[in-house]
């Protein structure tokens, strides 16, 4: 019965070992994107990334970042692109660890073509 | 046929943990008496030694409820109350099934992250004998904050990391132990460009502890990164705490630069620098039935 076990429990931890096919965020991030909208396309990244702190909402860390006013705001005379890849104003944001490299361009793609609501 | 060879290696190893039943009672005992040596107990307190695994596990049948916390960062100061506005918890469980066998199962903040986790035991450290404890141990953890909204082609296999560690310790008197830990953690999800991650990372993690008195010790631990990528934001995570235990409660108070509690981030992602930038503060409580 033992033995059962042991190979039942050991077959698990053999399966960890070979079940990792690995891919990068560039593989599943959307492609194509020319003219990201803030609705579409920049408010789900602020709102998994930034406002468990920085909104009212959350903690109220300064800016807030939950509304298009803000975040624009925040982008064009805040520190938002100085903290969130390859920090040169304080640590990196979010605080757990960088956003995706794709995630970025694509904050710094809408700030390129205007800001488009 | 790699995956069997690999199996029976690993049944082979564990064998060693047999003992026979067979013998009549009172040859058993003599044979205790002349052969069986006194196993060290206690090199650690807890199961973690801050963050990091100890070489300590569940006694058979025991049953361990943890509750962790990791608040902001520390050096925000008043701003955000030293960091306590803000909380990452982990809620979970340890349950010994044997006296070399505990399974974890543990649900934290930070990625809405699922984790389970084993850790066998395969030489236990002896007075006059053996010299170190050796454990092994296996997380598996799936990031359930990721959505197909933000990542069109997700798939499930991406949210998986695993870590692979042979956490090996010696108490070298009563107050003090020291572990080693080689660590391999495998991301199944990595940020290439610019090279700031890996999917295969090696660690060599080290970790000691200090008893001041028979009930408080200090705890210190760190882990380098062997292959870290060129281009990380990243640095080596450094933790130091305090074991403070009373009856059925081990409280470990923790300083930290790396935020998470799961092994793959915690041991790749630690975001801050001890005297400077992003200090973490948190603790780990453990309550045993």
């Amino acid at each position: 019965m033992k033995t059962y076990k042991t190979i039942a429990v050991l077959s698990f931890v053999a399966s960890i070992f070979f079940s990792c096919q690995s891919n990068t965020y560039d593989d599943i991030s959307p492609k194509n994107v020319t003219d990201p909208t803030y609705a579409k396309n920049i408010k789900p990244i602020f709102d998994a990334n930034c406002i468990s702190c920085h909104s009212q909402g959350g903690t109220g860390q300064y800016p807030n970042l939950d509304t298009y006013a803000d975040v624009k705001e925040a982008c064009d005379n805040g520190n938002v692109f100085c903290r969130i890849e390859q920090p040169t104003c304080g640590e990196i944001m979010p605080q757990s660890g960088s956003m995706p490299q794709k995630t970025i361009d694509l904050i710094k793609l809408w700030k390129s073509k205007g800001y488009t609501n | 046929m790699k995956f069997f060879k690999c199996l029976l290696l690993i049944v082979l190893l564990f064998n060693f943990n047999k003992i026979s039943a067979q013998d009549d009672l009172m040859k058993e005992l003599d044979a205790n008496k002349s052969d069986k040596k006194e196993i060290e107990i206690a090199a650690f307190k807890g199961v973690q030694i801050c963050t990091m695994q100890s070489t300590k596990l569940a006694a058979k049948g025991e049953f361990y409820f943890l509750v962790s916390h990791r608040f902001g960062d520390l050096t925000n100061g008043l701003d955000n109350f030293f960091g306590l506005d803000f909380a990452y918890t982990k809620i979970g469980g340890l349950y010994g099934i044997t006296n070399w066998l505990t399974v974890g199962f543990s649900r934290q903040t930070y990625n809405k992250t699922y984790e389970t986790t084993l850790k066998y035991k395969f030489a236990n450290q002896e007075v006059d004998g053996f010299p170190v404890t050796i454990t092994g141990y296996n997380t598996f953890e799936v990031n359930t904050k990721l959505k197909t909204d933000l990542y069109p082609d997700l798939k499930f296999n991406n949210r998986l990391a695993f870590s692979t560690q042979l956490p090996i310790s010696r108490k070298f008197s009563n107050s003090f132990s020291l572990e080693l830990n080689p660590i391999y953690i495998h991301k199944n999800l990595y940020d290439l460009i610019p090279n700031t991650e890996k999917k295969d990372n090696f660690l060599l993690g080290a970790g000691g502890r200090y008893k001041l008195t028979n009930r408080l010790s200090v705890n210190l631990e760190y882990a380098a990164r062997l292959n870290g990528a060129e281009n990380s934001v990243y640095h080596n995570p450094v933790s130091v705490g305090m074991d403070i235990e009373t009856g059925g409660h081990v409280f470990q108070f923790v300083l930290t630069n790396s935020q998470t509690m799961n092994d793959a981030s915690y041991f790749t992602n630690a975001t801050g620098r001890l005297g400077e930038k992003g200090i973490f503060f948190g603790f780990n409580l453990y309550r045993v039935f």
